[in-house]
């Protein structure tokens, strides 16, 4: 009797107007996410806010999650259903690669991405890029927006914030760019959504994946790309 | 996303040795999307006094500019500047007046009184229930925020440049951590001679 007294009183305070909206509202990784191929390789960008509602949650969120060691993904949507769905492909590549004795390409993790966000599609929210380097096809660059289509394109930006994009990428984008162009590219691009979109903030991550590995790059404070300001 | 997120707000004021502060950001959004940095919700209402007014931003403009109506006529009656605690009880009035179906702002107070040079700091609900505290006041989409922050920060006759650091501090700490204020910054020291205004230089995300 005493517990179910206890549990009444909390199921009241959560209703009630005394928890805050954040305790009550699901974590998104609102985001701005990018990546971009290039011969040899792709770089893979994102910002690190994490908002429960307008409350942020986690300031410098990891949003660069690794699936092999020559694929990584870029998630959007809710926290927990792209970690979720990263952890069941980060499984099912790993125990592919133990059967098949070799790295799997970047289109088998996008597809088995698919798979999973386009079954399930009903009820998760996820938004990812999934990016990497094989030995077939080089650097490639494949997006899985909400329904769960896999479509494979030069460039990809994704999340809340991207919508401020569109027109910045569509004039920045240059066929044959080299590594030394992308990073900046991604990072004007993520720096931009970042002052305009609430939910998009923090500092700026990129990664280079090339045949030799994955290079990290965190881009703080007074490295952010500085456009137009009032003062 | 409640009427008073929409547009998102961080305002406070604390009170300091001879001087009280007042401080706000800058950002003038639409739920996720900033739309500009150079909104000003800090409205002088007399020489020493001040007021902030987070919230919905139609309303920002429309009680500014209300209360600047009534304040003209109270000093054209009575011939005088208006004491804070008055201003406070006329904001409080103009609010109730609209008890059901009210302006979506939540109004913050900080002045000195134009005769003694007391300090004095006020807050409001959006309906005009009026609150006078000795430290400090805060209102907006980041409250929760900014309260710890005041609560940490603050201690009693700061002087002003001090008193200037601590809410300054305060106020970016607590507007980092939400994502619809924030985006500059403006800080407003009143003292018995001067009132200086410095905007802050905060991080634009």
């Amino acid at each position: 009797m005493a517990t179910s007294m206890i549990s009444k009183n909390r199921e009241q305070a959560f209703m009630s107007n005394l928890t805050p909206d954040w305790l009550k509202t699901e974590l998104t990784t609102g985001t701005t996410i990018a990546a971009v191929e290039f011969d040899g390789g792709v770089v893979i960008g994102a910002d690190s806010r994490t908002t429960s509602g307008a409350y942020i949650a986690n300031r410098v969120t990891d949003k660069l999650t690794k699936i092999t060691d020559k694929i990584y993904c870029c998630r959007s949507g809710s926290a927990a259903d792209t970690q979720a769905v990263a952890d069941v492909v980060k499984y099912q590549l790993n125990f592919y690669q133990m059967e098949m004795g070799e790295e799997p390409l970047v289109q088998t993790a996008a597809h088995t991405f698919k798979e999973l966000c386009y079954d399930h599609r009903d009820n998760i929210s996820a938004g990812i890029i999934v990016a990497g380097w094989d030995k077939k096809e080089g650097g490639q660059v494949f997006a899985v927006p909400l329904g769960g289509m896999v479509i494979r394109q030069p460039f990809a930006i994704g999340g809340s914030g991207s919508t401020y994009l569109y027109g910045y990428v569509d004039s920045q984008f240059k066929k044959n760019m080299t590594k030394e162009e992308c990073l900046p590219f991604v990072a004007n691009a993520l720096s931009l959504a970042m002052n305009r979109d609430g939910s998009s903030g923090g500092i700026i991550r990129l990664a280079a994946i090339t045949k030799d590995g994955v290079e990290r790059v965190n881009l703080t404070g007074n490295q952010l790309p500085k456009f137009y300001e009032d003062h | 996303m409640s009427i008073l997120d929409y547009n998102g707000a961080a305002i406070m004021a604390m009170k300091g040795k001879d001087c009280v502060a007042i401080a706000a950001d800058r950002r003038f959004g639409v739920q996720a999307q900033t739309v500009s940095m150079d909104f000003d919700k800090i409205f002088e209402m007399g020489p020493h006094l001040y007021i902030g007014l987070p919230g919905l931003a139609t309303d920002v403009q429309t009680v500014s500019q209300r209360l600047n109506f009534r304040l003209k006529m109270y000093e054209l009656r009575e011939n005088r500047k208006i004491k804070p605690k008055t201003f406070m009880s006329m904001v409080s009035n103009l609010l109730y007046e609209r008890r059901f179906g009210p302006y979506f702002v939540e109004p913050v107070i900080a002045g000195l009184d134009p005769k003694t040079f007391q300090p004095f700091i006020a807050s409001m609900d959006l309906i005009g229930c009026p609150m006078i505290t000795d430290d400090f006041v805060v209102s907006g989409t980041c409250s929760e925020q900014m309260y710890g922050m005041c609560e940490s920060l603050w201690e009693p006759n700061l002087e002003p440049e001090d008193l200037f650091e601590t809410i300054s501090q305060a106020l970016m700490n607590a507007f980092d951590r939400d994502a619809v204020s924030g985006w500059g910054a403006v800080v407003y020291i009143i003292e018995k001679d001067k009132v200086t205004k410095r905007l802050l230089k905060t991080r634009m995300d």
